[in-house]
């Protein structure tokens, strides 16, 4: 692949490209199947980012995030107001941007787990691991794939003990589609484990990583619902 | 167990209680409605005013209120465990829907509004719709036909099914098959973990379709004259078509690019373990034909099957008694009804007789 252009397909896709740059980046777009396949995975998982839910969070995160920045920046901030951040070009690998997905999803489905968390002193310090995610920082799949592990296991922890708010029939419904999504990661796994360049092995480990965070988080919202 | 059978069937042979309510609302009013368990049904119709009929049973209630703009339609008990309510509401066509429940089966028909619909136990089954159109339930299968706008479809135990519907699309399911078809849509993105996906619509020019299954095949059609660039990924399945595919390129191990026409669409197909096949709209809708006949095949086999075996899950089987019980128990009492008023007016007239008898002797 050819690097000049695989690391400015971010910004073809943003439009940032001028037009000159634009037309070369086309021209060799039409004679490189693995540009043009790199540019449909990355489309698709902006697509996917994009299509996610935005579920308010139970508690405002805000805050938090707040604090860190004037801590680690010494900025000052207007209460309740979004920092003005300066226009900034980014570059994301493949990795990044599925790693920047599944922590959409993890972040997006915060508020009901955070709620279910409240409940539990004992597993409310493992709230900012999954906030944590959001800021990735990572290339290797084994990397990103960890921290979505440990999210999840956080998410099944929590459903483990509030599962007794839902019907018996619903939670062996839910354990039996979990086991189905988990041999599914499974498989995947094998297959990245021959192959771990592979984009698709990657995409596909990514989006059903992204199915169990979704089903966890969908479950866990029902039995908060009840409580 | 049939203890709680027959528990279950004492509870709904108990005598139904109904509730009629019937509100004028302002135009662009919407409803909201939450039931237990049961079923709600919504119909629309010309007029500017909500009928929510409620079959309560001995223990149950129907509140209907308007909050602003909103007719408000919420289901409870007047004493111990939620009851079972089925909802039947009529609603002006143009009303926007927002229904929710646990155990309930949620049927929409003839609405042209958004509609929100979700339930954990139960089907989905919506005729109508335009706008913002979800539809969720976790065990129940769900289906959307003739219905327009923004759609976003699933179930996570059943299949999902959508026929002659346009819009952006969102469909996903954990165990069950996706089966689209008849679709309109420059947008559409489907995917199953353990079920086959079918997808008979258009590819239209610029337009973006992704289509995905861990353990399924998938089934697309290509219309003639499409302009689209088809990337397929299979790590264990076979890629075919039913025409001749222009192969682009082969970027890596278990990826394949084909381009055809233009190219201006984008399609995905991705089967971790199943087949990819591209055909023509008519060979694809053949194939749903012969599906359709084949599931309707099945049903009545398993009707006719009288050596079958099963295991019960009692709160299954209580389930179904009481929805079969209350099915069946008007048909039974207006069959029967007459044979014992006969009999009853027999035995009392003699009763009585004999009583006057006794009477008038001494």
């Amino acid at each position: 692949m050819n690097d000049i252009w695989k690391n400015r397909l971010s910004e073809y896709i943003d439009g940032e490209l001028d037009s000159s740059e634009r037309a070369a980046l086309e021209a060799h777009l039409a004679t490189c199947g693995q540009c043009y396949a790199a540019l449909g995975e990355l489309r698709q998982v902006i697509a996917r980012a994009q299509a996610l839910q935005d579920t308010p969070p139970g508690k405002d995160l805000w805050p938090a995030i707040r604090a860190g920045i004037t801590e680690e920046r010494g900025v000052r901030l207007t209460p309740g107001r979004r920092p003005a951040v300066p226009a900034r070009r980014f570059s994301f690998s493949v990795p990044q941007l599925l790693a920047a997905s599944i922590a959409l999803v993890l972040l997006s489905g915060g508020g009901a787990w955070m709620a279910l968390q409240s409940r539990q002193t004992n597993l409310a310090t493992s709230a900012p691991s999954s906030a944590s995610t959001a800021r990735p920082r990572i290339t290797e799949a084994a990397t990103w794939t960890g921290r979505t592990d440990a999210a999840i296991a956080d998410l099944q922890t929590a459903l483990a003990q509030n599962e007794s708010r839902l019907d018996t029939a619903t939670v062996r419904i839910v354990r039996q589609n979990l086991a189905i999504i988990d041999r599914a990661i499974a498989d995947a796994r094998v297959a990245l484990q021959k192959d771990p360049g592979n984009a698709y092995l990657n995409l596909h480990l990514a989006d059903t990583m992204r199915r169990k965070v979704e089903l966890l988080r969908r479950v866990n919202d029902m039995a908060a619902a009840r409580s | 167990m049939l203890a709680t059978l027959a528990a279950a069937m004492l509870a709904v042979m108990a005598p139904q209680r109904q509730s009629d309510t019937t509100i004028a609302v302002p135009a662009g009013a919407s409803l909201s409605v939450n039931n237990f368990g049961g079923g709600i049904t919504v119909h629309g119709w010309a007029e500017n005013r909500v009928k929510v009929h409620g079959e309560t049973g001995r223990r149950g209630r129907v509140e209907v209120s308007l909050v602003g703009n909103t007719v408000v339609v919420k289901t409870g008990s007047r004493e111990g465990a939620p009851s079972v309510i089925d909802l039947d509401i009529t609603v002006p066509r143009s009303m926007d829907l927002t229904l929710s429940g646990t155990y309930a089966d949620i049927t929409v028909d003839g609405v042209q509004g958004g509609i929100s619909a979700e339930t954990v136990n139960g089907e989905v089954n919506v005729h109508g719709g335009k706008g913002n159109i979800t539809l969720h339930s976790i065990q129940g299968g769900v289906t959307l036909a003739d219905a327009s706008g923004r759609i976003e479809v699933n179930s996570v135990n059943e299949d999902v099914d959508l026929t002659n519907v346009s819009g952006e699309i969102k469909v996903e399911t954990t165990n069950g098959e996706v089966t689209l078809a008849g679709i309109k849509s420059n947008n559409v993105d489907a995917g199953t973990i353990n079920g086959d996906v079918i997808y008979e619509g258009t590819v239209t020019d610029g337009g973006s379709y992704s289509f995905g299954s861990h353990n399924g095949d998938i089934s697309v059609s290509i219309p003639e004259g499409a302009n689209v660039t088809v990337t397929t990924a299979t790590a264990n399945g076979d890629i075919n078509a039913c025409f001749t595919l222009p192969l682009t390129e082969s970027p890596g191990k278990h990826r394949k690019t084909f381009k055809i026409g233009s190219g201006s669409a984008r399609m995905e197909l991705e089967s971790f373990q199943g087949d990819i096949r591209m055909c023509r709209p008519q060979e694809i809708r053949d194939r749903l034909e012969r599906k359709k006949n084949k599931h309707g095949e099945n049903d009545k086999e398993k009707d006719n099957d009288t050596s079958f075996t099963f295991h019960v899950d009692v709160n299954d089987a209580a389930t179904y008694a009481a929805r079969y019980a209350r099915a069946y128990a008007p048909t039974y009492a207006k069959a029967y009804a007459p044979l014992y008023a006969r009999n009853y007016a027999r035995a009392y007239s003699r009763a009585y007789r004999s009583a006057h008898a006794d009477t008038t002797s001494h």
